[in-house]
């Protein structure tokens, strides 16, 4: 289904939604920090930036409930959250970076076992993702073969257009439905042109390459060079929209308590530091070798699909300057 | 198996510490029972798979099931103290209330093993991996051929389940060679003394129709492997057990690949022929 929204239009259907009660995320500013946050109004909304942290936290809190647990005695009682409680959410105005990260996330969370806590929140969330008219130095979407206008992991997707309003294109029954309950505000497609979008400047990587080669470097003088430099600090796995990597945690009194499943990095040490002391990865170089050969080979290996969308958000975060895209540039020069 | 019905894959079942058993200084055996009646009725498991354990407010630890799928009612695990839930779960005594999640990852190929010698090597706080195959093969006795167990550790009193040792040392139909590192032995002992690799070279069962199944510090794999190889032992006929660090247990929070295998999903179980064709990351 194509149709036309107007900006004024797309503002009511916002303040219309938040006013139902549905949970609205869309980027907003936050003490000077654009992030994808519930919305209090649609007027809140900053559609010009990219969020510093990515969308993937409207289904993977950075630190979520999983249980809690009350003791008394030697008696202990578990009490389940029940994802039922996770409110209707309509995560709007989301880069094409982010929003194609999403369906690569529910590889992981729904193969075999079922982790309801991220399924339930997608079947709840519609996903409007929004063309990107902005890139910067670090952006590289392109280069692993997504777009500014890559619609997917979008319900429904918006094009901004000359002369205002957006162009909306829907790609699931979710994006329909949003369209089909609040016809009046869309209209026909105005035929205007897009505005331009984003030109990321990085060369494409053959990720075929990229993946063979790093089938056969597990060691590799590369590794050290990479990562000689890495601090260890996170950040990197903290901003990526594909880094789902997590911890399991009690928080709280010997009395009582809840349990958390916290976001977690392959770059801490302690990440795969074992009770005897031993540790498999005893070195940053090894720990950022785990990073890379997860986005573009182990993640492929299982499912098929390549864990990175080229936001440039580690690169941007990074304190000591380490840059995936020139890293894998390089593999894929490697290969040949 | 695991209760797919439960949406919650995080949930834990209740248990009770039945019975506490001091293996060593700082290593503990608990028996537990599962306190749901239905539960209780349907846990299975087979050798060779681990599980979650909680001690509530610390957190959660991975250890394999120590007892055997044969013995029905009640699960055990054996677990050195040295961080903070192993710490927490050292604390309870008997009636109070633990966690468990599981079972998960893979498990020994029992069934493949049945007309055929049973070569068990282990090291230190290893052998619970290797004890619940055991008593699982002891308990079927007639479908296996020789069972040959060769156990050692630093010293006498680093020997986990040194009441079951006395069982299988005065057992007939099991050949038991125990040994301690050079230094490690009292007075009275009436084992070997000698590093594993050494020892089960010397005791150099035949590698004809024959499994072996070794489960040790990193160290200990590395030389006991090409004993095994030495003795005629094919890397299909070699399994070992890895421990990684994990977290889910269900292949989800990503930290215990070794390379594109991932040891709570693929694993533990593996054949030494699997393992030399894994980066060394473990």
């Amino acid at each position: 289904m194509q149709k036309y929204i107007s900006q004024q239009n797309l503002t009511t259907l916002l303040d219309i939604l938040i006013a139902q009660g549905v949970r609205v995320v869309a980027p907003r500013m936050n003490a000077g920090t654009p992030l994808y946050e519930p919305l209090e109004s649609a007027g809140d909304m900053v559609t010009d930036q990219l969020p510093r942290r990515s969308a993937k936290e409207a289904f993977f809190p950075v630190c979520e409930d999983i249980m809690t647990y009350e003791k008394e005695g030697q008696k202990v009682t578990v009490t389940d959250i029940d994802p039922a409680r996770f409110p209707e959410t309509l995560l709007f105005g989301v880069r094409p970076c982010d929003a194609s990260a999403i369906p690569v996330l529910d590889a992981v969370f729904s193969w075999d076992y079922k982790d309801e806590f991220f399924l339930e929140r997608r079947r709840k969330t519609t996903i409007v993702g929004l063309a990107c008219t902005t890139a910067d130095d670090a952006c590289f979407c392109t280069a692993v073969g997504l777009s500014p206008s890559d619609t997917k992991g979008s319900d429904l997707f918006l094009t901004p257009l000359e002369g205002g309003g957006y162009a909306c294109e829907t790609f699931s029954d979710k994006g329909e439905a949003l369209i089909n309950a609040h016809s009046s505000l869309f209209s026909v497609p105005s035929g205007a042109a897009a505005l331009p979008l984003a030109e990321p400047q990085t060369e494409k990587f053959d990720l075929k390459k990229v993946k063979a080669w790093l089938d056969e470097h597990f060691e590799d003088p590369l590794w050290d060079g990479a990562a000689v430099r890495c601090v260890g600090c996170g950040a990197c796995a903290f901003v990526c929209p594909a880094c789902h990597c997590f911890d399991i945690v009690d928080e709280g009194t010997e009395k009582a308590g809840t349990r958390r499943k916290n976001w977690d990095a392959c770059g801490f040490w302690k990440f795969t530091h074992h009770a005897s002391g031993h540790n498999p990865r005893d070195g940053q170089p090894k720990r950022y070798r785990n990073r890379i050969m997860h986005k573009f080979k182990y993640y492929d290996d299982k499912f098929g699909q390549t864990l990175c969308t080229g936001c440039g958000r580690c690169i941007r975060v990074c304190p000591v300057g380490i840059d995936i895209a020139g890293i894998v540039e390089e593999i894929s020069k490697k290969q040949e | 198996m695991c209760d797919h019905t439960n949406k919650n894959i995080y949930l834990p079942y209740l248990t009770t510490v039945e019975e506490v058993i001091d293996e060593t200084p700082d290593v503990r055996t608990l028996r537990l029972v599962f306190q749901d009646e239905k539960v209780r009725d349907n846990f299975s498991f087979r050798a060779g798979q681990f599980a979650e354990y909680s001690a509530f407010g610390a957190g959660e630890s991975t250890f394999c099931i120590a007892s055997s799928p044969t013995r029905a009612g009640y699960i055990e695990c054996s677990f050195r103290s040295v961080g903070r839930v192993t710490e927490e779960l050292r604390r309870l005594e008997v009636g109070d209330t633990m966690g468990v999640r599981g079972p998960y990852g893979n498990s020994y190929p029992v069934e493949s093993f049945y007309g055929k010698n049973l070569v068990f090597v282990a090291g230190g706080i290893a052998l619970p991996p290797l004890r619940t195959l055991i008593w699982n093969c002891l308990d079927l006795r007639d479908k296996f051929g020789d069972i040959t167990i060769v156990y050692g550790a630093r010293t006498e009193a680093d020997l986990v389940y040194k009441h079951e040792l006395k069982e299988w040392q005065e057992r007939s139909d099991v050949r038991l060679v125990k040994t301690v590192d050079p230094g490690g032995n009292g007075p009275a002992w009436d084992g070997s003394v000698g590093f594993v690799p050494t020892i089960l070279g010397e005791a150099a069962p035949s590698a004809e129709n024959t499994i072996a199944l070794v489960c040790g510090p990193p160290i200990m794999i590395k030389f006991t492997l090409p004993v095994l190889e030495k003795l005629g032992f094919t890397d299909e006929q070699v399994y070992t057990t890895l421990e990684n660090r994990m977290k889910c247990g269900l292949g989800k929070c990503g930290r215990c690949n070794v390379g594109n295998v991932y040891v709570c999903k693929d694993g533990p179980v593996f054949t030494a022929k699997q393992l030399k064709e894994m980066p060394m990351e473990f």
